[in-house]
């Protein structure tokens, strides 16, 4: 049944035989997806698989030295990661990146950065030309914040709260651009299971209201497996199975990958 | 006890994102530009136009400055050549027979350009790379002024700034006092404008990490650009404004490197990124030389100090030294979080709940 639904839907990101090398080391041997729209689609992998260097091929930081990334049937290859972003892709960091200059709500009012129009002649005459635009993106800020229960560190500097957080503050950043693409890279890192579940619940709640379509770079193998439509293990950059997440999860190869094979055991 | 948070709600985001929500705070503003204002009727002309006139003019450079190392966070060492290209093109657009307005925005235009370009070239480096590479800016600068007669007038000359009326009122006596006024008074409001926008978001963005500022739609290396426009523009008309409100004569040394440091010292001790840590650094490095000057001398003509007079010239540098120094360690984030503390302080008391 849900193999049927997948099929019918329309592919929105579609990474064709992807290679990236850093020097001699092969990050990346010929990754092929094709993330349909509105799923979740996990990707997972033991440490050093290629998680992040997928996601970083196709937000534009180290672009595939092979193959083809497209979005929406826009080719992504040569765009700087600001250009990426402007197409509706929006994605949060393994370890978290936010501002630490800035509170929490200038973190997520950064997030409407695309839609405005930010120059030195607008904030020098800002009663004129620049209020009205800055009231109106703060509207949309406060829906997010609503969203994601950040009403009560609103104003709190980034730094001094705590680490989920952090998390879920950036999500806020990410989810305030509209995207239509989100990438998650271990949204759910360093957290405890009562954390998790929270933050299970804001990403499938953004999803639901924001329509997204959802890749998920994950460690907490219970997570992956209850949120995620299809699932694709890496192991040395190379992928190793692709599929419903229970079935991929359970594949000899992924077992292999991530636990070791019994002769290994020697 | 006037200085409350309590009961001071904001039910519409216009109001909530003032320059300065709380009503103290603006009571505060309002009293200090009408002293400001007021200021030719009860100090004397002395003290105007040697200390509060250049004092204003330094602050709102520190301002420009500021701007670009503390909100940009790119670290500039020439900023004394940015003024000086905009105190000599203003001369020499307001001797060509510009009217002195264009004039000055003509200076802040030639030298935002300028100013554009180097940074365009320091750009592909960061930090203390950048730090040498603004440094090469002070260096070049100096000598194409010095070494071009047409720009400078000789090695040795000193160009004297022509009369000229600003919107129709003569720029002279306390016409140059109102005149840094409005300048620092433009200065204030335009950075703390951008601070509360998005260009000022931007602008802090990519400060702190551009990686994650790209991953949000921002361009660094537009965004580092126009921070360099802009503060360069805001330098070099105070740079104009320096030469004809102050010094009313423009010469090289008066922008040599020793001023980029001073700046620099401004907006460090000030507190980075901070607009009233402008003025306060500016205020510092400006006057505590002149005040522990005069401290000393006071000292020694009635006998407290019965040292050789080369000593003497040295003390108030040394206490100078001594007191950077002591602020840096006492607070190294500026003159601006000692007020922020004791603003705080206040907001509370008696109580004294926040301590951050």
């Amino acid at each position: 049944m849900a193999d049927e639904q997948g099929t019918d839907r329309e592919k929105v990101l579609v990474c064709d035989g992807i290679r990236r090398w850093f020097g001699g080391l092969q990050a990346l041997k010929g990754i092929t997806i094709g993330i349909e729209r509105g799923e979740i689609y996990g990707l997972v992998g033991p440490n050093g698989s290629g998680k992040t260097t997928l996601v970083n091929a196709i937000t534009g930081f180290y672009p595939p030295q092979e193959g083809t990334i497209t979005f929406n049937d826009q080719i992504l290859n040569d765009r700087k990661p600001y250009r990426v972003a402007q197409l509706g892709i929006a994605r949060t960091f393994q370890n978290v990146a936010l501002f630490h200059g800035m509170s929490v709500l200038e973190n997520i009012l950064l997030g409407r950065h695309i839609y405005m129009k930010p120059s030195a002649l607008s904030s020098l005459f800002y009663w004129w030309w620049a209020q009205s635009e800055e009231v109106a993106h703060r509207a949309k800020a406060e829906e997010i914040i609503d969203l994601l229960q950040l009403e009560s560190v609103r104003d709190e500097p980034v730094d001094v709260i705590p680490l989920g957080v952090q998390k879920r503050v950036e999500l806020a950043r990410a989810l305030c651009a509209e995207p239509s693409c989100l990438i998650l890279d271990e949204p759910m890192a360093g957290m405890n299971q009562e954390e998790k579940e929270y933050m299970v619940r804001f990403i499938l709640d953004a999803q639901e209201a924001l329509g997204l379509t959802i890749l998920l770079i994950e460690h907490h193998l219970d997570v992956v497996t209850a949120i995620c439509e299809r699932v694709l293990v890496l192991n040395n950059g190379e992928k190793i199975a692709e599929g419903p997440a229970r079935e991929a999860m359970s594949d000899p190869a992924v077992v292999a990958a991530y636990v070791g094979k019994k002769d290994d055991a020697a | 006890m006037f200085y409350r948070l309590s009961g001071v709600h904001h039910t519409r985001y216009e109001t909530a994102r003032q320059i300065w929500p709380v009503p103290t705070d603006r009571r505060v503003v309002y009293i200090l530009l009408a002293l400001a204002l007021a200021a030719p009727l009860y100090l004397p002309d002395l003290y105007l136009s040697s200390y509060v006139l250049p004092w204003l003019v330094w602050s709102a450079a520190a301002l420009s400055l500021t701007l670009l190392m503390g909100i940009a966070g790119q670290l500039h060492f020439g900023f004394a050549a940015v003024m000086a290209i905009g105190a000599y093109s203003s001369i020499h657009l307001a001797r060509a027979g510009v009217p002195f307005e264009l004039a000055l925005i003509g200076a802040g235009v030639i030298t935002a350009v300028i100013g554009t370009l180097f940074g365009a070239a320091a750009l592909r480096v960061k930090g203390l790379y950048l730090v040498m590479a603004t440094l090469a800016m002070q260096y070049l600068v100096d000598w194409v002024i010095i070494n071009v007669p047409a720009i400078s007038g000789g090695a040795q000359a000193t160009l004297n700034t022509p009369e000229v009326s600003f919107l129709f009122m003569p720029l002279s006596g306390t016409g140059l006092y109102y005149g840094a006024l409005l300048w620092a008074v433009i200065v204030t409001v335009f950075v703390l404008n951008i601070k509360r926008t998005s260009f000022g978001r931007a602008l802090v963005a990519i400060r702190d990490k551009d990686y994650a500022a790209a991953v949000i739609g921002v361009n660094p290396f537009k965004y580092k650009l126009l921070a360099f426009f802009t503060a360069s523009f805001l330098g070099g008309i105070s740079g104009a404004v320096l030469a004809f409100c102050y010094y009313q004569a423009v010469t090289p040394e008066q922008f040599g490197f020793n001023v980029s440091i001073q700046l620099v010292a401004m907006v460090l001790v000030g507190g980075l990124g901070s607009v009233i840590g402008a003025y306060l650094g500016a205020g510092f490095v400006l006057l505590a030389p002149m005040f522990l000057t005069n401290a000393v001398a006071y000292l020694a003509v009635w006998g407290v100090l019965p040292l050789s007079s080369s000593l003497l010239a040295h003390i108030p540098l040394m206490v100078y030294g001594l007191l950077i120094v002591g602020f840096i360690l006492f607070e190294p984030l500026g003159l601006a979080k000692i007020y922020d503390n004791i603003r705080k302080y206040f907001l509370v008391w008696p109580f004294r709940h926040t301590q951050s």
